[in-house]
């Protein structure tokens, strides 16, 4: 399944999508690619650990760690997946407004937070 | 004085002054016509049906480059690529978004839905993107003399109007982000 990146009726829907193709990404058993977020001076910490938790769904403990390795190392690999599943998620990061980027992942490096498989 | 947003029983609800919906409301049609584009008039019309823009170009303005963000960071080819195949329905979900936002003005009462929340917080954050382009704002230290302007009576030149302006809009971005947590709290 992959998210829709376009402003549907039901917000909902979109959001479920997305969690189903997150969770895709994350037990995908080759994980080529990975989807960066960098920081910058703008955007408020609340909405970048909004954005983590409603479009992700992950767990706000999640989506603040995640938050705070982007405010604080000035980057961080929020998910991970084909390279078609995190250029959709970058699509996505776009519209809200976040600085994301796509790279080849390099093997055994970092993954996305501690205990990146568990979703709350 | 506008209030802060806040979650309660009716939803997400805020107020702002007339003066207030009047500068917010040209603040987004400055970035809905920053992210239009002309119609092109030997396009292929079912590249454009499908989303594809084969002629798109990296923005040469810095603030649409932030709200277009290059894809990869040492991979021009690939980022234009990318560009071509997702840039027109990027900009077109903002552009949603930021219509939304300037629509929800009309309306005596703001009171929003989760999904009027969700494109007032992107609308937002877009309008603020462009300001701290239009301020210079590089680093942290850029953002937090911005941030330290607070007082109207400060506001001699364009600049400090811009920069008390921008403190407006990040003001009520994060009272909206912060009652849409508390909506998500409330329902988990």
């Amino acid at each position: 399944m992959s998210p829709s990146v376009a402003f549907g009726t039901d917000i909902d829907e979109r959001t479920k999508a997305a969690e189903q193709s997150s969770t895709d990404v994350l037990t995908a058993p080759d994980v080529p690619w990975n989807l960066v977020i960098w920081n910058d001076p703008v955007n408020l910490m609340s909405y970048v650990s909004y954005v983590f938790q409603s479009y992700f769904g992950y767990s706000e403990s999640k989506a603040h760690k995640l938050m705070m390795e982007v405010h604080k190392k000035g980057r961080s690999i929020v998910a991970h997946g084909s390279k078609e599943q995190v250029e959709q998620h970058a699509v996505a990061m776009h519209g809200f407004g976040l600085w994301a980027t796509v790279e080849k992942a390099a093997s055994g490096n970092e993954t996305p937070g501690k205990g990146g498989r568990q979703r709350g | 004085m506008a209030k802060a947003f806040k979650y309660g029983l009716k939803g997400i609800s805020g107020y702002l002054e007339p003066a207030e919906r009047d500068l917010l409301r040209g603040l987004l049609d400055d970035v809905i016509s920053m992210l239009e584009q002309d119609v092109r008039e030997n396009e292929d019309p079912l590249a454009a049906l499908i989303g594809l823009d084969m002629d798109v170009k990296q923005p040469t303005d810095r603030a649409l480059l932030r709200l277009l963000p290059n894809v990869m960071k040492d991979d021009d080819g690939g980022s234009l690529e990318f560009r071509q195949l997702t840039e027109r329905s990027v900009r077109e979900n903002k552009i949603g978004a930021l219509k939304a936002a300037a629509m929800g003005l009309d309306k005596d009462d703001l009171v929003l839905t989760p999904e009027d929340a969700t494109r007032w917080s992107m609308a937002l954050n877009d309008v603020r993107l462009v300001l701290a382009e239009r301020l210079d704002i590089r680093d942290e230290a850029d953002a937090e003399h911005i941030h330290s302007m607070q007082d109207w009576s400060q506001a001699e030149d364009v600049e400090s109007y811009l920069a008390l302006v921008y403190n407006f809009t990040t003001w009520l971005q994060e009272s909206l982000v912060q009652a849409m947590l508390d909506a998500r709290q409330a329902k988990s």
